[in-house]
């Protein structure tokens, strides 16, 4: 239930961080050089709150992973590609071919597979142990 | 052949840095707290963590790769490639963190990578 909590409120916050960013600099692009362009997008507030949504997500990301598997936190933050579809298709108006929502559709398919697979590697160990205290409840 | 090499940095890179980053946050310990003073503790023995900094360090290399690649082949053409990082990163889950994979879990994790890649087709 943490591991689900903690990876949804980084899967939002990485979705919004591209909108906003995406938002930020497809309006500073234009006219100039390569550093004028850099620092009118350092003055633009939105770069700046995409780039903290973006912290804010591997903050999170790097937390789930102090107690979760790898190999069950990276395929689970792929849902984040469907968010970002979807995303840009609602907030920036972005054209979805039918290829893409069909690999939202595979990637759904391949989270929901991967979540129904426990987050954690159970060593026998551990195991015994939680299944000790559950006897000493 | 220098995109071949580049595509291999962005992708061995981007799975070395989340192997790295894994174990240096296993070293840290499970976080559970939100306690905002304990938190500040927490990320300072993160972000001192050797194995934490070597994966950070990897992961920028991979970004740089895949910004430089960038510069010469398409988006369509590389984003394809790098949904391959799902399937090397688990198989160094697998044998460098020793997670167990099982069945349902490498089943789903293919099945991303393809969605991925499907995504990423122009």
């Amino acid at each position: 239930m943490k591991t689900a909590t903690v990876l949804i409120v980084a899967i939002v916050a990485q979705t919004m961080g591209n909108v906003y960013l995406t938002k930020a600099m497809k309006s500073v692009t234009g006219g100039g050089d390569v550093l004028a362009t850099a620092m009118r997008a350092a003055s633009d507030p939105m770069v700046w709150l995409g780039t903290a949504l973006l912290i804010v997500f591997f903050a999170l990301y790097s937390a789930a992973l102090s107690w979760a598997d790898l190999s069950f936190v990276l395929p689970a933050t792929a849902f984040g590609y469907v968010l970002n579809v979807a995303a840009g298709h609602y907030f920036l108006n972005e054209t979805v071919t039918p290829a893409r929502w069909a690999g939202s559709l595979v990637i759904t398919l391949g989270v929901f597979l991967v979540s129904r697979s426990g987050a954690r590697t159970v060593t026998q160990a551990a195991s015994l142990r939680s299944d000790a205290s559950e006897i000493s409840r | 052949m220098m995109t071949a090499l580049m595509i291999a940095i962005v992708v061995l890179g981007g799975s070395a840095g989340d192997v790295f980053i894994t174990k240096g946050m296993k070293q840290v310990g499970e976080i559970s707290t939100v306690h905002p003073r304990k938190l500040i503790s927490i990320a300072a023995r993160v972000l001192t963590n050797v194995n934490f900094l070597i994966g950070l360090f990897f992961m920028a290399c991979s970004f740089f790769a895949f910004l430089a690649v960038l510069s010469w082949a398409d988006l369509s053409f590389v984003l394809p490639a790098t949904s391959l990082s799902f399937v090397i990163t688990t198989l160094g889950a697998k044998f460098i963190l020793n997670e167990q994979i099982t069945r349902l879990r490498l089943a789903g994790t293919v099945l991303v990578c393809l969605g991925v890649a499907l995504i990423s087709l122009p």
